[in-house]
């Protein structure tokens, strides 16, 4: 009895010294302000900033001893200023903030349910089935794939259209949705000063009677607000126009003009008189 | 004891309860014929708006050797060339052609007299006797004929054989092992003359030592007929081989080990090990391209389901033709599921103004079948049992669900051939091969990556 102890005793004894040696010959220095950096951060591992993950990135902080080309999009107001200091660098101007827009507005309003799916529920299975059961193959399943795919709570079905709904305040602009959508509905878009932004909310490259047919909402590529708009922001490509905004200073003659109202703006727009 | 594959299978129930007389279904007025109703490159348009074509002629040809032409069944003005919706909603490039009431009737009148023609004669064997090996492939290449089983793939591209395959075997495949459907059943009984002889066309072509036909033990006409035409060629090297019945029989692979015992490697052709499968309507397309010149501008579909028993029919259909032209009461039930194609492989039809393909081997119309809610996995290996080729469908449907492509793809999901056995065996009503299909669609792009 007292021998078995003793064995193993020695035995655990002995096992410890040599991990402790191992420990200290194989240690590795690491700097602590990538712990410091990463506590900073919010942990969802998204891969906006371009790194692997939110310990990558601090690690490539570190590495780098700049902040330049570095944005944490997913990070509170601020953090990056916080991390600026931890690492006695300047701090780099704030980069222009990217939200998700929809590039869909068919709602079960607009847009007829014409059969019922009753097979996984699940954007990317019903796309590779066929058409989804509402009409225009280029819209929105409406299956929530992107709002399971968002990390940040930014995303959530809305009960009333049906259709996926992006809150400004918690979208990170990572673009993993943008990723997920089987029909690359999502798009990011600059939030824009003071929330101002404009977009096309539809992605249907149908002929305008056969888009028209299909719902209500959808853009016909007349190109009126091509013609409308004063900052040549607007081009047409493929029955649908699309909104540059790098171009765009929001100032909504498009929305106003618009036949079908596929132009969605984050703002009130003054109808012409 | 009959022959069969080794590994899982079910036993869904048959239900062949279609009429097996072959009927002809009237021409369409307006034939729609899209440019890619096979595997591989959509063939180019060779008539533009406002030509005028005629019944079998060319309207669209193959751009390589993996595309196939396209016949037009009607004569008439060809009205346009659009995208139409695919049957499951897809937009699709097809030819329009439009015939008026004349030549309507005319094709009408020739189509009925070839058909009779078809139907009388005894079996001939001179032509695959007198021909050469190259003309088949080009009668089967000018013809457009695609393999009519469902996978489409152009029949002269596997008829060409490459010099260092050498093919012994050559597999007629006439099991139709999916539910519902008959319509290879009612071609073997109605035209085993002209299927002997196409399989005679296709030993020619692949220089193969001999010729199995393969049938399960439930089709007693269509073995007593293909028997009997068998008996009164007299050619030693086709023989006819009665398998047990078990779904997936009319697999590839499944097949070439129920006859052979022999196994194709994962992700190799059945052609690297000797053998060479195509369908019995393939085999009787190509008899017909070859000794009647006609090219690939018909097949049999079968119209069966929850239908009136006296509305499931095999109907000889022009390619190109609405499917709303079909005759068939839809059921006034509110969960109808239309189906392209049988109820194990077939894809949900939503829009009956689509054309009937080359790839369509009917319709199933089915009432009062709503998926049951999915449940969890209670991990009692059902679907692992059930799949033909050895996979795992939970742990690949997981990676699918997951969006684990790499790992999908190290656990060999390229090999499934999507014949439904999981899903159809889970008790947990789990939609295993939604998922797989989609892990299989991006592991494939990852192996080309």
């Amino acid at each position: 009895m007292l021998a078995t102890a003793l064995l193993l005793g020695l035995t655990g004894l002995a096992g410890a010294f040599v991990l402790y040696l191992t420990a200290r010959r194989f240690h590795v220095e690491e700097d602590p302000r990538i712990d410091n950096i990463e506590s900073l951060l919010p942990g969802a591992n998204c891969g906006a900033c371009g790194c692997r993950g939110c310990r990558d990135f601090a690690a490539t902080c570190v590495q780098r001893n700049s902040l330049e080309n570095l944005n944490c999009p997913g990070a509170r107001e601020g953090t990056m200023k916080e991390i600026a200091s931890i690492m006695g660098v300047e701090t780099q101007p704030e980069a222009k903030r990217l939200v998700a827009v929809l590039r869909c507005a068919g709602s079960c309003k607009v847009r007829p349910i014409r059969y019922t799916y009753d097979g996984a529920s699940n954007c990317a299975v019903m796309n590779a089935v066929g058409v989804g059961s509402r009409e225009c193959s280029w819209g929105c399943l409406a299956c929530g794939d992107c709002t399971s795919a968002c990390r940040f709570g930014a995303l959530k079905i809305d009960p009333g259209t049906g259709l996926p709904l992006v809150d400004t305040s918690m979208c990170t602009g990572c673009g993993l949705c943008v990723d997920e959508c089987p029909r690359s509905l999502l798009e990011l878009r600059p939030a824009g000063r003071r929330e101002r932004r404009v977009w096309v909310a539809c992605s249907s490259h149908d002929r305008g009677a056969v888009a028209r047919r299909q719902c209500k909402a959808a853009c016909i590529g007349c190109g009126k607000c091509a013609k409308e708009c004063p900052f040549d922001a607007i081009t047409l490509a493929g029955n649908l126009a699309y909104i540059n905004p790098d171009k765009c200073k929001t100032c909504g003659k498009c929305v106003a003009t618009c036949p079908t109202g596929a132009i969605h703006a984050t703002f009130e727009i003054k109808q012409p008189s | 004891m009959k022959k069969t594959f080794s590994k899982g299978g079910i036993h869904p129930v048959a239900e062949k309860t279609a009429s097996a007389a072959i009927r002809l279904l009237p021409l369409p007025q307006k034939a729609m014929l899209p440019l890619r109703q096979h595997i591989g490159a959509p063939a180019r348009a060779t008539v533009k708006r406002g030509d005028h074509v005629v019944r079998g002629q060319m309207v669209a040809e193959g751009v390589s050797a993996i595309s196939a032409s396209v016949h037009t069944p009607v004569s008439g003005a060809v009205t346009s060339i659009e995208n139409i919706m695919t049957p499951w909603g897809t937009p699709i490039e097809a030819i329009i052609v439009t015939s008026s009431e004349k030549e309507h009737e005319a094709d009408s009148e020739i189509r009925r007299l070839e058909w009779e023609q078809t139907l009388g004669a005894k079996t001939d064997l001179s032509t695959a006797k007198n021909i050469a090996s190259e003309e088949i492939l080009f009668h089967a290449a000018k013809a457009g004929i695609v393999g009519l089983g469902g996978a489409t793939f152009p029949a002269h591209a596997k008829l060409c054989v490459r010099p260092e395959n050498k093919i012994n075997t050559l597999i007629i495949n006439g099991c139709e092992c999916e539910p519902y459907l008959m319509c290879d059943d009612a071609l073997m009984r109605n035209c085993a003359p002209r299927i002997i002889e196409g399989t005679a066309l296709m030993i020619k072509a692949t220089s193969a030592s001999r010729a199995i036909i393969a049938i399960e033990d439930n089709k007693t006409d269509a073995i007593a007929a293909i028997s009997a035409a068998i008996a009164e060629a007299g050619n030693a090297s086709i023989s006819l081989e009665v398998l047990q019945t078990k779904y997936p029989q009319g697999g590839e692979k499944q097949l070439i080990e129920a006859c052979t015992g022999r196994r194709v490697g994962s992700g190799a052709l059945p052609a690297s090990i000797g053998v060479i499968v195509h369908n019995v309507a393939t085999t009787f397309a190509l008899r017909q391209a070859v000794t009647a010149g006609q090219p690939l501008i018909e097949r049999v579909v079968t119209i069966s389901g929850d239908i009136p028993v006296g509305e499931r029919h095999n109907y000889l259909a022009a390619i190109g033709t609405p499917l709303s032209n079909v005759p068939f009461t839809i059921p006034a039930d509110k969960d109808i599921h239309i189906i392209a194609g049988g109820p194990m492989m077939g894809r949900s039809a939503v829009n009956l103004d689509a054309p009937l393909t080359k790839g369509c081997c009917g319709l199933t119309i089915l009432s009062g079948t709503r998926r049951r809610p999915t449940q969890p996995c209670v991990r009692c290996g059902e679907c692992v049992e059930a799949c033909p080729m050895g996979l795992e469908p939970y742990l690949l449907s997981a990676y699918g669900s997951r969006q684990l492509w790499r790992e999908a793809a190290a656990a060999s999901v390229t090999d499934c051939l999507e014949c439904g056995a999981c899903s159809y065996s889970c008790p947990s009503s789990r939609p295993l091969l939604d998922f797989i299909r989609i892990a299989k669609q991006r592991a494939r792009t990852i192996k080309q990556d």
